[in-house]
């Protein structure tokens, strides 16, 4: 009878400290998709704090892609602007291509390269592009492994008594993956 | 998901991230890593090599285990009255067990120990974003990609073209690279090896080697050990007759466990090289940049002196591989670079 009641009690406590951990992994993954979400929105701020000076020190320079240069400032415009996601997706999208349209024709400028403040405020700028693409990537590597944890047996059985759902993955629009066109003029 | 509701997103504050079906993010991130690439492939490169180095641990516990076994059971025929060498031992379990654990603690105890000492064994030097505005966004970029925190750099001021990291924690690491690397390389290329060396910090493998390293000088000093005794006790004192089989056993376990021990520290440490490999396409879903970069290495001529046979395992090349003349494979502590270039080669780049 003791020996029984030992047994039982040791599978109780094995049990407990499974959901325990499950628990507990499941509210890590769940941080670390809203904290790779937000990371996104920090890398977007940059950009936009960016392409002003940027553009204010090339135009000089470029003055002949007044007419890009215009573009990539409205494009930027548009996205700070955006209200919602329906709006800034496309928008954020069209500042994509617009930025690689710019930094295609700056390489047509061998003096920008020389100019030590255009080539640092293209260098941020470059570097800020990668690290919102990355940073896409690591929200949705995020959401892989959140989805993952939430949706397998037996961990599915504790994250839907517990309230924990799966994440939309943040779907990269299609023209995005494209090549920018190069306007040669 | 609650966990992004009504918190500040990509597009400032507002509802949810947008609404999108997983199949379709899916393809349009293996779209974007590049033609031919799938996106789980270097999934897949991690597993098995993940897979490998549990089964090269595995060796080296049972290598360690029996090493301990062996001893209990020569105590046991020296000491016990009732010796059988045919019975399961109760001091060979014994000893299996000390040994086992005190290689487990002794690894423990290095990994609270830190790390301080292997930065300024290669003479490197810190150095500020002002200083290296590239190296540091490129490092912030993987940084990003892998979700770790962002290492400290430092530039090794050689022509050679090298780069390491270390750290036993992800939040205490350093990621190193040389001049001539700076110098020598793209963009992606630098891209490459910084998520190369990213992927050491976050598969652990300071910590992994030095377990590793740990293992196999215990049993190299047990082995001594061993020799050493059975020298002695067989001068001094004579012993009943089933042990004469058990002591040469032991006699030859103790010659060729430390060298079965080494080969496997050397194998552990290439798997961990084409881990890296693997873990560094899927952070910057480019295998070209790094295959560029290895390239580059591997045509490199420039010796490099601030390595040492103690620090050789954590560059992303070997420092001596051409200047310590024809190496054998089974005692190198990184693949051949070919090798290496061609398994990037089949995650997909052209």
């Amino acid at each position: 009878m003791d020996t029984g009641l030992y047994i039982v009690l040791g599978i109780i406590a094995v049990l407990l400290l499974w959901v325990m951990a499950t628990y507990n992994g499941l509210v890590r993954v769940k941080n670390q998709v809203a904290n790779a979400w937000r990371q996104i929105d920090v890398q977007l701020k940059r950009r936009h704090d960016l392409i002003p000076n940027l553009v204010e020190v090339v135009k000089d320079t470029m003055s002949y892609e007044q007419e890009t240069l215009r573009q990539v400032i409205e494009a930027r415009n548009r996205a700070a602007a955006a209200a919602g996601p329906a709006e800034a997706i496309p928008a954020e999208t069209a500042l994509t291509g617009a930025v690689g349209r710019l930094f295609a024709l700056a390489e047509n400028y061998p003096q920008l390269k020389a100019n030590e403040n255009a080539s640092r405020l293209m260098e941020e700028l470059a570097t800020t592009e990668n690290k919102i693409a990355f940073s896409r990537q690591f929200y949705n590597d995020s959401v892989m492994e959140n989805n993952n944890r939430v949706e397998s047996f037996p961990a599915n059985l504790i994250a839907g008594s517990f309230g924990f759902g799966v994440a939309p993955y943040f779907e990269v629009p299609a023209g995005e993956t494209a090549t920018p066109k190069v306007d040669l003029r | 998901m609650s966990a992004s509701g009504s918190q500040p997103g990509p597009w400032g504050a507002r509802d949810s991230p947008p609404a999108g079906s997983a199949p379709v993010a899916m393809t349009a991130r293996a779209k974007a890593a590049g033609p031919g690439l799938k996106a789980t492939d270097f999934l897949a490169a991690q597993r098995a090599n993940r897979r490998n180095t549990v089964w090269l641990i595995a060796i080296l516990l049972t290598l360690g285990g029996s090493f301990g076994y062996l001893l209990g059971l020569l105590a046991e025929a020296n000491f016990a009255p009732d010796f059988d060498a045919f019975a399961p031992s109760r001091f060979g379990v014994v000893g299996a067990v000390v040994f086992v654990g005190i290689g487990a603690a002794a690894s423990l105890v290095t990994f609270a120990a830190g790390d301080r000492v292997i930065v300024g064994m290669t003479g490197a030097r810190e150095v500020s974003a002002a200083d290296e505005p590239v190296l540091h966004n490129v490092v912030e970029e993987m940084a990003i990609a892998s979700g770790l925190p962002k290492p400290r750099l430092v530039v090794i001021d050689t022509p050679a073209m090298n780069a390491f990291a270390t750290g036993m924690r992800p939040d205490r690491a350093a990621l190193g690279v040389t001049r001539g690397l700076l110098d020598g390389l793209s963009r992606d290329e630098l891209q490459g090896v910084v998520g190369h060396e990213m992927s050491h910090i976050a598969n652990l493998d300071t910590r992994y080697l030095t377990a590793v390293a740990i293992l196999v000088g215990l049993i190299g000093l047990v082995a001594d050990a061993t020799r050493r005794s059975l020298f002695y006790s067989g001068r001094r004192q004579r012993r009943g007759r089933a042990a004469a089989p058990l002591i040469a056993i032991l006699l030859l376990f103790s010659i060729l466990a430390p060298i079965a021990a080494m080969l496997v520290r050397f194998a552990v440490s290439r798997q961990r090289e084409y881990l890296a490999d693997a873990t560094a396409v899927r952070f910057t879903r480019n295998p070209t940049g790094l295959i560029g970069a290895l390239q580059k290495l591997e045509a490199s001529v420039q010796p490099f002196a601030g390595a040492n046979r103690a620090t050789q395992h954590m560059f992303i090349v070997n420092p001596f591989r051409d200047f310590a003349g024809n190496v054998s494979a089974l005692m190198a502590t990184h693949p051949p670079i070919a090798n290496r270039i061609e398994r990037l080669q089949n995650l997909g780049a052209d």
